[in-house]
This record gives structure tokens, sequence and C-alpha cells, in this order.
């Protein structure tokens, strides 16, 4: 290279090279992990028809397959996976809207983190489906108490890595706000917020894992609706491919909605230099 | 435009820090700070900028808003990462036409093409150039700038000195210059104050009185060199 490295990149050739690549590594990671998932399966589909499961325990994966299929027919599955999505959705939605804003408050005013983050902390120490009882006799079985477990579940991780963000902000980059007479709101939106946004992006996807899990833990303690019920419907009717299906559904939405996540963290955080940005 | 009068700012119980700093800079003059490191030359513009408001003694501006008078460039650039490097020089105008003149000043400091780019696909030498263009196009009424170039190789700096000389040219911005490099200071400053010791002091102020642009191998600015170093010989207390 010449002596004016700086100013010879070309960056247009070398992206498109790099998206090619980057398919067909995506292409062959596919391929290589898949390899052990589907052997499992054959292997499951060959024990379960041979008998050497009990079918009534461990049904096949098709006879798996085949009921989600009759219950989606028959319209039946629609209003359970609607019913959970609705739980998941507005728990994670109430959940970091005031993760956002305590943690931004706690993040930047020292006084209000000495005021709440204390008692926050304390709170997080109560494994949170304790608090399922409690909720049940507040604000009864309705739809309330589990978009509240659910938002509860998804607060903390919100909460902590937004706060954690804030506090390892380089106080270098503050400085040339201060530089620019920065007022506080200034400072929050143009320096603090979008500095911390990495960290809040990890504690919204370890929230939205948590919130799924909360919503199965709300949904077999009590519902008469959702994916959750109907594992436990499952389970008192002896109906295993009931379980299993529901379980498939879990894993199915819950990555759908992390990958979701995912492309927006990717999208978003463009300008972070780590490895995954490398080229 | 810009009065110092016996400031001093001590860290850890008085070892460190500086000390008894009167300094005045005329409007458009070009002061350089030259000094070891370590003696409070990076707390010297802390505190001039505002940044650092724990001091004692007196700072006037000639300016009706002191707050907005001074422009710093760091000793680091500084950047936010997550901003492209003309939303980064853009960065804290508040000013809409004098966002229309950051396309210019990107091609002023040769970084035309890169608009787009984060701070993370920047060299270091390209990274300093944004912080210049930065600093430069909020206008502030005096510039302080620390160790500019201490990171760069020399061909980058020589070229961002070049191109600190053609800004002063056409703006004539009042300018203290802190650096710990003699050429430096000799190719770019008007008059250079010579700082030691820890506190840091005052030590001695020479004018340097060739005009600009200078040649960087002048006979002139090598015996005030040699001035200079005696100046700084440590073994002289
Ligand atoms: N906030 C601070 N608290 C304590 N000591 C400090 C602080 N800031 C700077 N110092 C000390 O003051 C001295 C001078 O620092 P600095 O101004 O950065 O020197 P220079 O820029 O000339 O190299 C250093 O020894 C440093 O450790
Ligand atoms: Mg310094």
């Amino acid at each position: 290279m010449s002596s004016r490295t700086e100013t010879a990149v070309t960056p247009s050739v070398k992206e498109k090279k790099n998206k090619k690549t980057t398919l067909r590594t995506w292409n062959s990671n596919l391929l290589l992990g898949s390899v052990i998932p589907v052997l499992l399966l054959v292997v499951w589909e060959y024990a379960s028809r041979a008998g050497w499961v009990a079918s009534h325990l461990l049904p096949a994966p098709t006879t798996v397959i085949e009921e989600i299929t009759t219950m989606a027919q028959e319209g039946e599955l629609w209003g359970h996976i609607g019913i959970t999505l609705y739980r998941v959705f507005f728990g994670f939605l109430a959940g970091s809207a005031v993760a956002v804003v305590l943690g931004a408050a706690t993040g930047y005013n020292k006084t209000i983190h000495r005021l709440l983050d204390p008692m926050l902390q304390a709170l997080r120490a109560i494994p949170s489906l304790a608090w399922v009882p409690l909720f049940v006799l507040w604000i009864g079985i309705g739809e309330a108490s589990k978009v509240t477990l659910v938002a509860v579940g998804v607060f903390f991780p919100v909460y902590l890595n937004l706060t954690s963000g804030i506090q390892g902000i380089d106080r270098k980059l503050i400085e040339v706000g201060r530089m620019y007479n920065f007022t506080s709101l200034q400072q929050i939106r143009r320096i603090i917020l979008p500095a911390a946004l990495p960290s809040f992006l990890v504690g919204i996807r370890s929230g939205l894992s948590l919130g799924w899990m909360f919503v199965v833990a709300a949904e077999l303690l009590g519902a008469s609706q959702g994916l959750g019920y109907l594992m436990v419907f499952g389970q008192n009717t002896s109906a295993p491919e009931l379980v299993i299906g529901s379980i498939i559904l879990f894993a199915i939405f819950g990555k759908l909605t992390d990958e979701i996540l995912k492309r927006i963290e990717k999208r978003t955080l463009r300008w972070q230099d780590n490895v995954e940005n490398a080229s | 435009m810009l009065t110092v009068n016996r400031v001093s700012r001590i860290f850890q119980e008085g070892k460190a820090g500086f000390r008894n700093v009167d300094l005045s800079l005329k409007k458009g003059e070009v002061v350089g700070v030259l000094g070891t490191s370590g003696c409070g030359k990076s707390t010297l513009l802390r505190v001039l900028s505002g940044l650092d408001a724990g001091f004692e003694g007196d700072i006037q501006t000639g300016s009706d808003r002191p707050e907005e008078a001074f422009g710093m460039m760091f000793q680091e650039p500084r950047l936010m990462p997550w901003l492209t490097v003309e939303e980064n020089i853009s960065f804290g105008v508040k000013d809409k036409s004098r966002k229309a003149q950051a396309q210019e000043l990107i091609e002023t400091v040769g970084l035309a093409g890169f608009e787009r780019h984060y701070p993370k696909d920047l060299s270091g030498g390209m990274a300093q150039r944004v912080a210049i263009a930065r600093s430069l196009l909020n206008r502030p009424e005096i510039l302080l700038l620390d160790e500019p170039f201490s990171a760069l190789d020399a061909f980058t700096k020589m070229q961002l000195q070049d191109l600190l000389l053609s800004i002063w040219e056409k703006h004539h911005t009042t300018t203290l210059l802190v650096t710990h490099d003699i050429d430096e200071a000799l190719y770019l400053c008007d008059r250079i104050v010579i700082m030691r010791g820890q506190p840091g002091q005052i030590e001695s102020e020479l004018f340097v009185n060739r005009p600009k642009p200078r040649k960087r191998g002048d006979v002139h600015l090598a015996q005030l060199k040699d001035e200079i170093l005696s100046e700084l010989d440590f073994t002289k207390r």
C-alpha cells in the first residue's frame, strides 16, 4: 500500500464481497448446525413408531405436528397464540417503558440513584415468581395480573443494563457536550442515551426472554387460554402431543421475537467497533 | 481577548497541577504553551475552558458571553462513535447555516468521501482531523488545542499543521496551543510560553518574530530551539 493509505480505502467494493462470503458461511453454518437436530428427530420418530418408548408419554414428531396443524385448521390454536402474544407484548412494553424512565433517571441523577436503586436492588432479590400469589390477590386472575407479571420480569434486566450502561459512559464524551454548553436534556438525548444504547439493547433482549419465561409461569398458574394453559390442559388430559406442541410453539415465537430484536440491534449498532461488525 | 491573572489549580496537596499563571492573549494571536508532560498543561486548558471550576485567580475574556467564547480540541479526538464523520463535525452546532459549511470544512481537512463513515472505520489521523474540523466549525473566539497532533505520524502531523496555518490565515482565531513538540511550537506560534515544574509554573516567554508560513529548517528557528532546550534543561533547577 502507498503511504497515503488513509485516503486510498475504497469501501464499497469491500462491502459487496463481504456480503457474499457472509451469506455463504451463514448457509454452511445452518447446514452444520442442523445435522444433530435432524438426526435426533429421525431417531425419535423411529423410536416412537417402533414402540421403544411409550407413545402415550412421548409421541412421534409427526403426531405432534399433526396435532398442531389440526388445531390450527380448526381455529382453536390461534386464540391461544394470540392471547399469549398479547400478554408478552404489553408486558414487555410496560416493563421496558418503566425501566427506561427509572433507569435514565437513576443513571443521570445521583440523588435519584441513591433514593431508588437500593430499593430496586432489594426487590430484585425476590424471585419474581414469588410475586404471583400477591398479584393474583391484588389484581385478580384476569389479564392485568399476567401482564403485570411479565412486566416485572422484563423490568429488571432492562433497568439494570440501562443504569450500568449510563454509569459506564466515558466522561470524556460528556465533557464534549459541556464544551458546547448543552443543557441536561441535551446531554441525555444527544450523548447519554446513544452511548448507553448498546447495553440498553442487551437489556431489552434479555428482558424479552424473561418475558417469555414469565408468561409461561403466569399461564401455568391460572389461565383459561394461552399456550401455557394448553400445556396444563395437555398434562391433565394425558395428551403429551399438546404439551410438546406448545413447547415447540413457545420456542418458535421466542426465537422469532428475539430475532426481530437482534435485527434492530444490528441495524442501530452498525457504528460499534466489535467483532460482529469487523470487516 | 484573554487575560489570565495569577491562576492556580493544585492537585494532590501541592504536588501537581499548575501555579500562579499569568497570561494574556491579543486578538488573533497564536500562543504556544511548551512543557514536559505532567506540568499541568492539560489542566490549564481545562480551567480556561470552564471544565474545571476549582481554580483560584481570575480569568477575563473580552467576550460578552464568556461561557461560549472557548472551543476546545482535546488531546484525544473524542468523537461520538454513533455518529458519522459529518454528524460528528456538526455536533453541537446550533446555527443551521453553519452546518452548510461543514461540507466545505470536510474538504479542507481532506475527508471528502468519508462523510458517512463511522469513527471505528477511521485511522488515528483521520479521527484527529474530524476533531479539528469539529472544533473549527463552531468558530470559537478562543481556540484551545491540547497537543492536537502528538499521536500522529510525522507526515500527517505536518499536513495538519499546515492546515491550521491556512485556517488561521482565513479566520484569525485567537489560539492557545499546548504542545511538547518544540518544532511545532516554533512553526506555528507568535509567542511561546514555557512551563516547568510540578506544579507547573511559567518559566519564561519568547517571541517568534518570523512571518508565517515559516520554513521548517529556518536558521533563526533553530537558534530559538537551542534556547528553549537549554531553558528546559533538566539538570538545571
Ligand atoms: N483531577 C485530578 N486530580 C488529581 N490530580 C490530577 C487531576 N488532574 C490532573 N492531575 C495531575 O496533575 C498533573 C498534571 O496533569 P496534566 O495537566 O494532564 O499534565 P500535562 O497535560 O502537562 O501532561 C498530573 O500529574 C496529574 O496526575
Ligand atoms: Mg496533557
